[in-house]
């Protein structure tokens, strides 16, 4: 895949891993050789990552885990 | 794939228990492990502490009741969040009407990525869009997801927050895996855009454009 266009087409599902393992490929080694490519991919999944790991910061209070735990059918 | 979120609605009657002590004691155990997951979902989609809290609670009652109905060694986590998303659905949504899916239109793609390139000042040094996503705060992120139409802001968060592939999504809310795709792309440009003009705001991007420097 020499097509740049074809590449950031793909992109989305290239960074969440769903296309099949040679699409996958493809993709990856148009990015082995094209720099302005890899540059907007790896931003892309900065960004990602950055959404991600900010927002799984947010934990259950403890108050609500022991009014879950007094749900269960045991106790 | 198909017995893997299902769940039946009739959750209010007392189910003939078919489950032995044992192994109900298990799952219960193992379905509590998730609730930092489903809270924090659950504040995203009703933006509000104590209504996520009755969300949850609601949820792992109806999960709690319906535990019978679920296949051991299934995915239990993404049977939990079809039944938060049902109860958000039953319960919740209909009390809270906010944008619609238009405000989502019109975005070019990549947006925060064109908008900072820009910016950027020597070749080697700090990229300032690493720097931009440094200085964004949990307070920015959860605004701007919480700028989302519901439907959108549900497949952010269960990509994009929890890992679940476009399949368990697709299951999870009930939507084809086509649908998914379309709302996931459309909802990250919304997101980048909100992100960008937060980055305005809090005058992020001027000192980067200005000095390229924390």
């Amino acid at each position: 895949m020499d097509n740049c266009k074809e590449a950031v087409k793909r992109l989305n599902e290239y960074l969440d891993r769903e296309l099949s393992d040679e699409e996958q490929q493809v993709v990856r080694r148009h990015l082995e050789h094209c720099p302005p490519c890899l540059d907007l991919f790896r931003f892309e999944e900065n960004v990602l990552t950055f959404v991600g790991e900010r927002c799984r910061e947010t934990t259950a209070p403890p108050s609500l885990r022991d009014k879950v735990q007094k749900l269960c059918h045991h106790d | 794939m198909s017995s893997c979120c299902s769940e039946q609605s009739s959750v209010s009657t007392a189910p003939v228990d078919t489950l032995d002590p044992e192994a109900r004691q298990r799952l219960e155990q193992a379905a509590i492990e998730h609730i930092d997951a489903l809270y924090r979902t659950a504040l995203r989609m009703t933006r509000n502490p104590s209504d996520a809290e009755d969300l949850v609670q609601e949820a792992y009652l109806r999960a709690f009741r319906s535990l019978h109905q679920f296949t051991e060694g299934t995915n239990l986590r993404a049977w939990l969040f079809r039944i938060l998303t049902n109860t958000y659905i039953n319960e919740y949504r209909r009390r809270q009407r906010r944008p619609t899916s238009a405000s989502l239109d019109n975005i070019e793609e990549f947006y925060l990525y064109d908008h900072l390139i820009d910016s950027r000042v020597q070749p080697g040094s700090e990229r300032p869009e690493d720097v931009v996503l440094q200085r964004l705060t949990v307070d920015d992120v959860n605004a701007a997801i919480d700028e989302l139409p519901d439907d959108f802001r549900q497949v952010v968060l269960l990509a994009d927050v929890e890992g679940f592939s476009y399949r368990e999504i697709a299951e999870i809310a009930d939507i084809p895996v086509g649908t998914v795709m379309s709302r996931l792309y459309r909802a990250r440009r919304r997101l980048q855009k909100s992100l960008y003009e937060f980055a305005v705001e809090s005058g992020i991007i001027t000192e980067v454009a200005t000095d390229g420097q924390l």
